[in-house]
């Protein structure tokens, strides 16, 4: 059997390109160069530019990848550069999906914001695929402005889905705003899942992921059932290279989701 | 245990013969210093088989400081080079050893490095002279090879008495069966002489033993003693980028023709920009949390996985340092 290069991009057409919001825009794949399990990541490459890694937001089930990306940088940009036709390069999958089985028949809450939707994405899918697994799926999900809402299409029919109930927030609103107004936090006052088993499952930007977590476990979820995506610097995505490190845990391969079991003795984990 | 006698004339012939499979790189002292030299017929054989491990790194054989790892779109093969390590030192094995559990046995396995330490012959040189940076007998190691090389030897009297460690290394002793002797009782009693000799020059240098528990001691430190520490530090590097167990790297691209490479290179803990995320977060933004990183590194969280430290005592981030920092001063002081 021929040895895999670990290090090769493996060459991708972008079929579409769907602007989620100003800065935020999904990148849909020709085919799937990887398999994937919900959680899991990979790195997309810019040809000479570089790398970076995203999570799909896709569902593991469908037959193209896609990519919900925000526009931050040196690689995010030069991808923001790209058209449908244009070539990219894609590595993985990297790190462990999220323990579907260890859900099943539980209500599951899950808890967005901004960008951070693109993973829990994948997972809602994953999820409402195999939807009579679990008992229910929330999602409570805030961004700064109407506008910044990414999957504002796709919303509406999610929530018609059975055994599926979801809330929104922005910090700010606008006229046309008819939701919940304040941060992500406004709509955690109330927590209509049983804490001591059901699973939480968080990503966001960091002060958000550090605000969440602290409301979660103040409502009374266990360590241990508190998934948490990290974003730390990477670039092998094999456990060589030592960027993403985290206390003793190599995010690109421990993670990049871990509980809050595993890092509250670490001091500011999600910075 | 079986030992094959090298006799000092023939020393020249082995080395000759080895390089005919590809470069050999031979240990030699030059300003005062041992370096892993390229043998070339024609200059002269000026080996040194009593000094230190070499003043470079020997990561720069198995992880250069700059190597292609993949070329996108046509993935061409990428090829190792076939290499000969004459007197590595038991410290630097220390290194590959530490290099072979994250390269090779952490899945998954990285195939650049297995092909370059596969296509690699290891040849150690026991270490008589310890110098006063030293501290391999610190961190659980002897000055001579146990393992990890193919073939090691103790220069004796009469020449150099060879061990095997691998396959390897018997086929080598095989293939050149002609040039070996058999040994006697003496040869055996004499290395054995020497051995114990470097192990109480070690203990000399070094006499007060690092405490227990320093894994959990380099995690709980208090932000005093690292200010402290550090104090000095100019922040060179020289420290991280001498080091044989400091393994970082980056992944970069470049345009070449119609291809692009993706490049390997070295990189530090100690750049401020090393854990940077996009947006701009960064874990560590403060010297002192970037300086203490490194003995976390090496002293906790490889303990943690592998049980040993990933520091081999070579002591070349004391001799390269500017400030004169003497990573032991700090150890014993936890
Ligand atoms: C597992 C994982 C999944 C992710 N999933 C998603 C996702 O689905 N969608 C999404 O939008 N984002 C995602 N991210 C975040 C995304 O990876 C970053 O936004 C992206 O890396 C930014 O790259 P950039 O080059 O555009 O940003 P930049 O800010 O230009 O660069 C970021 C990287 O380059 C380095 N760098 C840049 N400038 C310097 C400098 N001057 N000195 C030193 N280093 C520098 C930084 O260290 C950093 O690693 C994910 C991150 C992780 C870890
Ligand atoms: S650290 Fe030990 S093996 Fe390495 S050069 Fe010094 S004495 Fe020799
Ligand atoms: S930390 Fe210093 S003594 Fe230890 S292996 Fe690295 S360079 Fe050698
Ligand atoms: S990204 Fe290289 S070790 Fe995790």
């Amino acid at each position: 059997m021929a040895v895999i290069n670990p290090y090769y991009p493996i060459p991708t057409k972008i079929k579409e390109i769907i602007p989620e919001t100003p800065s935020i825009t999904t990148f849909v794949l020709d085919g799937r160069p990887i398999d994937f399990s919900a959680g899991q990541f990979a790195e997309l490459t810019v040809p000479g530019v570089g790398e970076a890694p995203f999570t799909p937001s896709s569902s593991p089930y469908a037959e193209d990848l896609e990519f919900t990306i925000m526009k931050v940088g040196r690689v995010t940009s030069a991808l923001f550069e790209l058209k449908p036709g244009d070539s990219i390069g894609v590595r993985g999958p990297f790190g462990k999906p999220y323990p579907l089985d260890a859900f099943k028949k539980k209500e599951i809450f899950i808890v967005g914001g901004g960008v951070g939707f693109a993973p829990l994405r994948s997972l809602f899918l994953a999820l409402v695929h195999n939807i009579k697994h679990y008992k229910k799926i929330y999602i409570r999900y805030g961004a700064r402005t109407p506008q910044d809402i990414v999957y504002k299409k796709l919303i509406p029919e999610w929530q018609k889905i059975d055994k599926v109930d979801i809330l929104l927030t922005v910090d700010r609103g606008d006229d046309s705003w008819k939701g919940k107004v304040g941060v992500i936090t406004v709509i955690l006052d109330e927590i209509p899942v049983n804490v001591n088993s059901a699973p939480t499952i968080v990503c966001g930007p960091p002060l958000m992921m550090k605000f969440v977590t602290q409301r979660l476990v103040e409502a009374g979820f266990k360590d241990e059932h508190i998934y948490l995506s990290m974003e730390k610097n990477m670039s092998c995505g094999i456990g060589k290279c030592n960027h993403c490190r985290v206390g003793k845990f190599y995010v690109c391969k421990d993670g990049p989701v871990l509980t809050w079991k595993d890092i509250k003795d670490i001091e500011e984990p999600f910075i | 245990m079986k030992f094959y006698l090298l006799p000092s004339n023939k020393i020249l012939d082995f080395i000759q013969g080895l390089s005919r499979k590809g470069p050999v790189y031979y240990s030699q002292l030059r300003d005062g210093n041992t370096h892993l030299v390229r043998f070339d017929p024609d200059k002269d054989f000026l080996p040194e088989f009593k000094g230190i491990r070499t003043a470079e790194n020997i990561k720069h054989f198995f992880l250069p400081s700059r190597s292609t790892v993949a070329r996108y779109p046509d993935d061409e093969k990428i090829s190792a080079p076939h290499q000969v390590l004459f007197g590595v030192k038991s410290c630097d094995l220390r290194g590959v050893d530490v290099y072979d559990r994250i390269f090779l046995k952490w899945e998954p396995i990285d195939p650049l490095y297995k092909a370059r330490r596969e296509n690699t012959i290891i040849i150690s040189a026991d270490c008589p002279e310890p110098a006063d940076t030293c501290f391999c007998n610190l961190v659980g190691i002897n000055p001579y090879a146990e393992a990890t090389a193919d073939l090691n030897f103790t220069e004796i009297e009469s020449g150099l008495l060879f061990e095997t460690f691998t396959k390897k290394g018997e086929e080598i002793i095989k293939q050149f069966q002609d040039l070996f002797t058999e040994p006697d009782k003496g040869d055996e009693k004499e290395r054995q002489m020497i051995r114990r000799s470097a192990v109480q020059k070690l203990r000399a240098i070094n006499e007060k033993q690092f405490r227990a528990g320093l894994a959990q001691a380099v995690e709980q430190v208090d932000e005093e003693k690292v200010r402290q520490a550090r104090d000095e530090c100019v922040e060179c590097l020289s420290c991280l980028f001498s080091c044989p167990t400091c393994y970082c790297f980056l992944l970069a691209d470049y345009k070449k023709g119609k291809n692009i490479e993706r490049v390997r290179v070295w990189d530090g803990c100690y750049y401020s920009g090393y854990a940077r995320v996009g947006g701009g977060m960064n874990p560590r933004p403060k010297f002192d949390e970037r300086f203490w990183n490194r003995f976390l590194c090496k002293f906790t969280y490889f303990y943690q996985y592998e049980e040993i430290y990933a520091c081999t005592g070579c002591g070349r981030c004391n001799s390269g340092c500017m400030a004169k920092i003497d990573i032991r001063e700090i150890l014993w002081q936890l």
